[in-house]
């Protein structure tokens, strides 16, 4: 059998390895309450609303404003030192962006075409970017270990500094609504805002039938207006499920990047060792894939917008 | 039962039913994705990343339950 290393070297890495995981498991959560002792780890006390950091005149700032601010001057910084002095032939950061920048637009344009992908990339690669910097930032070990220590009713709480910001439902929606309104305009901007709108408010054929049905052809009439109605509701259902993705943007990258933050402390909880350390990679793709969902519906729904539907 | 047992029902279930639907749906993804790899050996690329894009799309649904659980069982 070939293991790709010596027997002894395995040995010395996996025997361990299976002894710490043993033994998380022994001084983890559920052996410790079943044997009656304290755990190693404290069960993680999730707290879903942000914590607030400091006031700004009547606006107050919590922490995951902080880490969305930190999210764009890194990527603000990172992008300027990358094409500070450009050269032909990359190397380096350099390097590295415009290989980032390359598959996102080939990602864009192998969805929507070469000249229409060129002018939905900015907004794409930002929501991109955006969400994928955050998360991976979450991920860097310290990350919400700086604390703030406050006072809650004579109780000295920690309060963390830094916290993802997508594990807040508001910069989680601001991004949903921004995705939508960018769709939207889209739309209009590519079919014109009468026939963008006739998609969702379709009360032609009704009132044809209404007419018909007015002027005395009785049998026509009264398909029309069945027919009518269907397109009506039609209609209807589309406008409904454009406004349902805004729901299901939001709580789709809310409800990952939160479980991203309690799962890996609470397998830390249930097994201290080796185990979290798979979650914890877990999650580096979450945080990917993540991005990678929202820029990538955003950008499906955009190619459904700007392009005409067929039977009008 | 008292409330706090409840709770901790509630949880439980939500999670647990919660996972049938998500679970049901990555498996039909994962062989799909591998029926279409055998046939076509040579589209891995395209169809690894599609599966990933679809499994999380169902997964979203699981981490809804898991959210709702861990609401249940450690903050409300």
């Amino acid at each position: 059998m070939k293991l790709g290393c010596s027997t002894r070297l395995l040995l010395i890495i996996g025997v361990p390895l299976v002894v710490l995981t043993i033994g998380g498991l022994v001084i983890g959560g559920v052996v410790s309450a079943i044997m009656g002792r304290e755990p190693f780890a404290g069960a993680p006390r999730p707290e879903v609303p942000p914590e607030v950091i400091a006031h700004l005149g009547a606006i107050p700032i919590t922490n995951t404003m902080i880490t969305a601010w930190l999210t764009t001057i890194v990527l603000v910084v990172l992008f300027w030192i990358a094409t500070r002095r450009m050269k032909l032939v990359p190397r380096g950061l350099q390097n590295l962006m415009e290989w980032a920048v390359e598959m996102l637009l080939n990602f864009v344009e192998g969805v929507v075409g070469k000249e229409k992908g060129r002018r939905l990339f900015p907004v794409i690669a930002t929501i991109f970017l955006f969400v994928f910097v955050n998360a991976w930032m979450g991920l860097i070990p310290g990350y919400s270990s700086i604390v703030l220590k406050e006072t809650h009713a004579g109780e000295t709480v920690l309060v963390p500094l830094l916290r993802p910001a997508n594990t807040d439902l508001n910069v989680t929606l601001a991004l949903a609504l921004v995705s939508f309104v960018f769709v939207e305009y889209l739309g209009i901007r590519y079919q014109g805002f009468f026939r963008y709108v006739r998609k969702f408010v379709n009360l032609g054929p009704l009132l044809n039938g209404l007419r018909q049905l007015f002027t005395g052809k009785l049998r026509a009439g009264l398909g029309g207006l069945m027919m009518g109605a269907i397109e009506a509701f039609v209609g209807f259902i589309e406008a409904l499920s454009e406004l349902v993705r805004i729901v299901s943007f939001t709580f789709r990258l809310f409800g990952n990047m939160t479980a991203g933050e309690i799962l890996p402390l609470l397998m830390f909880f249930l097994a201290p060792f080796v185990v979290p350390v798979f979650f914890y990679s877990f999650e580096m793709l979450v945080g990917l894939v993540q991005a990678l969902i929202f820029g990538g519906l955003t950008l499906a729904f955009a190619a459904v917008a700007t392009t005409e539907s067929e039977h009008h | 039962m008292d409330a706090e047992a409840m709770k901790l029902l509630g949880a439980g279930l939500a999670i647990g039913l919660g996972g049938i639907g998500p679970g049901i749906g990555i498996g039909i993804l994962g062989a799909g994705a591998m029926n279409a790899l055998g046939r076509n050996p040579e589209a891995r690329g395209p169809i690894m990343m599609n599966m990933i894009i679809a499994i999380a799309l169902a997964e979203a649904v699981a981490i809804y339950a898991f959210i709702v659980a861990i609401l249940l069982a450690m903050v409300v």
